[in-house]
């Protein structure tokens, strides 16, 4: 009898409470850890595509600045699907992301079902996970920032930093060439010596026409390729052309792919400071 | 009749489609929730004797909002759980003991089905009315008030008992509670809150301001927790790119008798960058002893001011991404006390479609005996979940 109580008070309390208290907490984390490599991409896919940089009066600089200031805007929303393509599986993430300049964003993940309802908030340096299961918010480490995203298609320590497209790199035109039935400029980003970027070499393919951002390939300081982005689904989006598929190819590794697809993308709708609150992050849906 | 039986089956085709045809943006109600299966295995190792029990959990959640307009929400979330196995045989009053641990002020719970080695359990977890305007919003029903700021364990989450029967009940026992918040900026608020009770040494009524300074977050509370005063506060922020986290909390009884009761936990968190996530924490706990045996760990009433039976503990946490779908991870307390507690949680995840999760978690109980420094207790557990 004595030890039935034992088990049971095992099961009542320890299974529940005790170490379970622990547990809970660390199963809480569970969605968050999962999230957060969407999530790192998400704000660097943010960052990348809306962000606004100095006026330049080089040619090739100037080319590249108008395919950013396509995809700029004092403030966007997008509604979008990332797809994780590997061989052997895929996996989907549904996100709703409002940005307004380059300090403040929302992300509220839509899908899968055992995500669905958590909310990313970034003002400056700080981020804020809001877990609906638990009703709560977390604090998120700085550190989370600097995590590499699935493995290494991305490293987050450049994305962060990424804000130099225009100002760390120079820049030439090498040729014209047609990618996807649209004549483009290639143009070639070499880093500044001291550029805080870890890339040895970006090619960046623009179209000629409309300024869209087609092609990028990703060259390491050996000039190895790294990664290959494309632009693809060209439409009009926000009341400017763009590509509504952008598909993110490591070099080296086959069958492996990201996909991300935005159903919807706006510009410069009026969004107050206090919409990128903790409150809010709750809120929104 | 007839028709009556055919259509049924039918409807219940549809439904789901149904659901799935709904335009996100035009409805007005979410309904999402989860179908879990717990599998455990328990061995005793000479605690007193030798056994091996085996027990099963199939464990179901639907979280039903209805947005009734832009200021208006009502929630409810249904928890039904199905037991049986050794556990269940070997307690005869085992539904009643499932049944009393929501000891809350409104009976919101039903079971279903007692039988010897059977036990169906319901119980309505979340069931409020929300209105939010502008900087305000108020809950009143059935909710989770959670305080907590750091990381392991939150000495300022007074309105939760956690006399919880389920491990893997993340969502946590809501209070019978009324709350009224006011947001003063992005990351700043000031809430009260009052848990409904029949007596003032029941209630718990506590108010609590949040703000962020330095790129901290801080919350300082105070309020009547079942007849003692609580003062508490915590913090979140960082040291370098580390989470710098911790909670106190300091209960002083209305009563001359009762003794005073402090409760501090400090802890740093860190993603580097191979996406191994390291957590590091303390827990001093006034109540918590220092020459209880093993058995302690079992049998203590797990309340904020009492949130780990021993009177330090030191827990270490890892967690890997072995690949984007497996997950594996530890977790490691241990007391500085007579017979050396220490306790292993390791657990393995494993994402095996997109709404599909496969974890497995061991809990290892180690102590300090007269012969040597043995493993009384370790426990398996198998989790299969579908969420929708």
């Amino acid at each position: 009898m004595v030890q039935i109580a034992i088990k049971s008070n095992y099961l009542r309390r320890s299974n529940s409470a005790l170490f379970l208290k622990q547990w809970g907490n660390y199963s809480a984390l569970k969605p968050t850890a999962s999230s957060i490599r969407f999530v790192m991409l998400l704000f660097f896919m943010i960052l990348f595509h809306f962000s606004s940089h100095a006026q330049s009066d080089l040619e090739a600089k100037e080319i590249i600045r108008k395919a950013e200031e396509k995809t700029r805007g004092s403030s966007s929303f997008s509604e979008m699907k990332m797809t994780i393509v590997r061989p052997t599986w895929t996996r989907e993430v549904g996100i709703k992301s409002w940005s307004k300049g380059d300090e403040y964003s929302l992300i509220l993940i839509t899908s899968p079902a055992r995500d669905k309802g958590a909310a990313f908030l970034k003002r400056d340096r700080e981020i804020w996970n809001w877990q609906p299961t638990i009703d709560r918010v977390i604090k998120m480490p700085p550190s989370m920032m600097m995590q590499s995203w699935m493995g290494s298609d991305f490293t987050n320590d450049d994305l962060v930093k990424e804000s130099s497209i225009l100002e760390d790199y120079t820049h030439q035109v090498l040729e014209k060439e047609t990618i996807d039935g649209r004549l483009s400029y290639k143009i070639e980003l070499i880093p500044h010596e001291d550029a805080p970027v870890v890339w040895g070499k970006i090619w960046i393919w623009i179209d000629v026409k409309d300024f869209i951002q087609l092609k990028t390939a990703f060259y390491d300081e050996d000039d190895y390729l790294v990664n290959t982005m494309l632009g693809k689904n060209i439409k009009m989006m926000g009341g400017k052309l763009l590509p509504s598929r952008l598909e993110v190819i490591p070099a080296d590794e086959e069958g492996h792919q990201t996909v991300i697809e935005y159903k919807i993308l706006a510009f410069d709708k009026k969004m107050e400071d206090n919409f990128f609150s903790v409150q809010n992050m709750k809120r929104v849906r | 009749m007839l028709p009556k039986l055919s259509i049924l089956p039918f409807i219940l085709l549809l439904l789901p489609s149904f659901l799935l045809s709904q335009n996100e943006e035009e409805k007005n109600w979410a309904l999402t929730g989860y179908l879990k299966n717990l599998q455990t295995w328990l061995f005793f190792n000479d605690f007193p004797q030798d056994a091996f029990l085996q027990d099963n959990l199939i464990h179901n959640r639907l979280n039903f909002t209805y947005y009734a307009s832009e200021q208006w929400t009502i929630r409810a979330d249904l928890r039904t759980r199905a037991f049986f196995g050794d556990l269940v045989r070997a307690q005869p009053n085992y539904a009643d003991l499932i049944d009393n641990v929501n000891n809350d002020y409104f009976d919101l719970s039903v079971v279903l089905l007692d039988r010897p080695s059977w036990v169906v359990h319901s119980i309505l977890d979340r069931l409020y009315l929300e209105y939010a305007k502008g900087d305000w919003e108020l809950r009143i029903g059935r909710q989770r008030v959670n305080w907590g700021i750091s990381t392991i364990w939150n000495p300022n989450d007074v309105f939760n008992a956690f006399a919880f029967t389920d491990f893997d009940y993340e969502e946590r026992p809501g209070s019978d509670a009324l709350r009224v918040r006011y947001f003063l900026d992005y990351a700043s608020s000031f809430e009260i809150a009052v848990k409904a009770a029949d007596r003032i040494d029941e209630t718990v009524i506590a108010a609590l301001w949040k703000f962020n300074k330095g790129n901290y977050d801080f919350q300082i509370l105070t309020g009547l927790v079942q007849n003692e005063w609580v003062i508490g506060g915590g913090w979140a922020g960082n040291i370098k790119s580390a989470g710098f986290k911790g909670e106190w909390s300091y209960f002083v009884p209305l009563e001359e008798r009762g003794k005073n009761s402090f409760a501090l936990t400090v802890g740093l968190d860190y993603v580097f960058e191979n996406g191994i996530y390291g957590n590091i924490g303390y827990l001093y706990n006034s109540n918590g002893s220092t020459n209880a045996n093993i058995v302690g760990l079992f049998d203590f009433e797990l309340s904020a001011k009492n949130l780990y039976p021993y009177r330090h503990a030191l827990v270490l946490q890892a967690s890997y991404p072995i690949t984007p779908l497996l997950n594996g991870g530890a977790a490691v307390i241990y007391s500085p006390v007579d017979v050396h507690p220490l306790f292993i949680n390791p657990t393995i995840t494993y994402s095996i479609a997109n709404n599909w999760d496969i974890d497995m978690v061991g809990q290892i109980v180690m102590n300090d005996q007269q012969d040597g420094y043995k493993s009384p207790l370790q426990a398996i557990f198998l989790r299969l979940k579908w969420s929708f």
